[in-house]
């Protein structure tokens, strides 16, 4: 809320509105905070968190190999656990991890998953849907992630 | 609420399904006592790590109970496994 009134002064300070619609602005500002969390209420009312991350993995072969299928269900609450988990490693090994990871190929750094950005991270996962379809000659595979 | 029990699918090439139940409590049973008695060890080792050990020991009692309703199947041709622990 601060950050939208200092953006407002700063437009009044810089000419780009007028005093009068400075005013409109702020005071529709001071408005707002009952009306969004009312919305608030009722999104979480509506939106259901959800429990589980959903893995599956179809992959048909027409070769020898046949099809192979996997489905795997993680709750959410073990990735919570895992989150903490990793909060607990020591500099050094998260280092070496990093290393590890970077030399990999993957841009990914372990010490930026904090046990604080965790309820962030989970909510945002709610919204996640992946799938990737691949055909080959041969073979098909197909993968969803998804929370449910 | 810890896992009590896990059940272990195993089909073969003949459809056949085998389906185990693991009593998990009776593992608990036997960890808890053999956890306790090595308590002492396993708080020196988490210093020693630098590993603070309450902390260890609370997020490794959030993941025995995160395992509830854990599944995992794999199918391949006609043979699978499946572990769901309950």
């Amino acid at each position: 809320m601060n950050e939208h009134r200092r953006q407002i002064l700063q437009m009044l300070s810089e000419g780009k509105i007028s005093a009068d619609e400075a005013e409109r602005l702020i005071s529709a500002l001071e408005e707002r905070p009952s009306g969004s969390s009312q919305q608030d209420v009722s999104d979480s009312g509506t939106k259901a968190r959800p429990k589980y991350l959903r893995v599956q993995v179809d992959s048909e072969d027409d070769g020898h190999e046949g099809p192979t299928k996997v489905n795997v269900r993680v709750p959410m609450q073990l990735l919570r656990a895992g989150v903490k988990l990793a909060g607990l490693i020591p500099p050094q090994a998260l280092h070496r991890a990093n290393v590890a990871i970077h030399e990999k190929g993957i841009p990914f750094d372990l010490s930026q998953i904090k046990p604080e950005n965790l309820e962030e991270l989970i909510d945002q996962l709610s919204d996640l849907s992946v799938d990737v379809d691949q055909k080959d000659h041969a073979t098909k595979v197909k993968v969803k992630v998804f929370c449910e | 609420m810890i896992p009590l029990v896990a059940v272990v699918s195993l089909r073969g090439r003949e459809s056949r399904t085998l389906r185990i139940w693991v009593p998990l409590i009776l593992l608990w049973l036997v960890i808890v006592p053999l956890a306790a008695l090595f308590s002492p060890l396993i708080f020196v080792g988490c210093l020693a790590c630098r590993i603070d050990p309450f902390g260890a020991f609370s997020v490794g009692w959030q993941i025995l109970r995160a395992l509830n309703d854990t599944e995992v199947e794999i199918e391949h041709r006609s043979a699978g496994i499946s572990i769901c622990v309950f």
